[in-house]
């Protein structure tokens, strides 16, 4: 039915948000590490949305023209900047250099709060519609019990 | 349902559920890079739904286009949303009353 597919819809928004928001906690949590498993400073990460089909239990049978493809959204990839580190003089650091340098992640994480913010109204925005889609549910099965 | 008035409102109701998926799904895809507005032409689609055709998506124009190419507005979005709802509401409402205008009768013939 039409208006469980658009609750699917909204959830696969809210799923993309959340892993958005997942991404940037971790990025303002590691701006200032120097150390990974890959070796090097940590690098700026980031979520790419692609628009996808919804998969819904019921969806194969109940198809309709509207149901076009590719109304939900989906994290299609993430990408890892590629920018060159910053370079810290800190002689006495265990990660510097022989010259002394140590190498920072090159973002700053005011960029990724800013970011956060739009991810968490962006995340609202799919709940409100969730919501108004909820409603319209309960009105429809209101009008059976009369 | 029980008459052509009834009938014409399920139609509707239909549509607006219709719509309401659309703009659901440009919410959803408010931040997806090229993504474009869908949405469908109310007042021709009720007509042409009338008379069993399947609604058609158009993507609606004159709105501005962001840097990635994705042109959803969200205020437009959030504003259908629940107009689409207040809509739904009215007219659910109104075969509601007809429903119950029907059962009511039904009870009385049964006496």
């Amino acid at each position: 039915m039409s208006l469980f597919n658009s609750m699917s819809v909204s959830a696969s928004g809210m799923s993309a948000q959340r892993f958005r928001t997942e991404l940037l906690a971790q990025n303002i949590a590691n701006s200032e590490t120097t150390r990974t498993e890959e070796g090097g400073p940590y690098r700026h990460q980031d979520a790419v949305f692609q628009s996808a089909p919804v998969t819904h239990p019921f969806s194969s049978a109940f198809q309709s023209s509207l149901d076009a493809p590719n109304s939900g959204v989906a994290v299609s990839e993430v990408q890892i900047d590629d920018r060159e580190p910053i370079r810290r003089y800190l002689p006495g650091h265990p990660d510097a250099d022989d010259k002394g340098y140590v190498a920072f992640p090159n973002f700053s994480p005011i960029e990724e709060m800013v970011d956060l913010m739009g991810a968490s109204r962006s995340f609202g925005a799919n709940v409100t519609a969730m919501n108004a889609v909820k409603d319209m549910i309960s009105k429809s099965i209101d009008l059976l019990r009369g | 349902m029980f008459d052509p008035i009834s009938g014409r409102m399920s139609h509707y109701l239909d549509l607006l559920a219709e719509r309401q998926k659309l703009v659901s799904a440009n919410i959803a895809n408010a931040d997806t890079p090229g993504f474009r507005t869908r949405d469908i032409d109310f007042n021709f689609e009720f007509q042409s739904l009338m008379s069993g055709q399947q609604p058609g998506v158009i993507e609606p124009e004159g709105l501005s286009t962001k840097n990635d190419g994705n042109n959803v507005n969200i205020d437009r979005e959030m504003r259908l949303l629940s107009e689409n709802a207040m809509r739904f509401n009215f007219v659910s409402q109104l075969l509601r009353g007809e429903a119950r205008d029907f059962r009511l009768a039904i009870k009385d013939a049964r006496g």
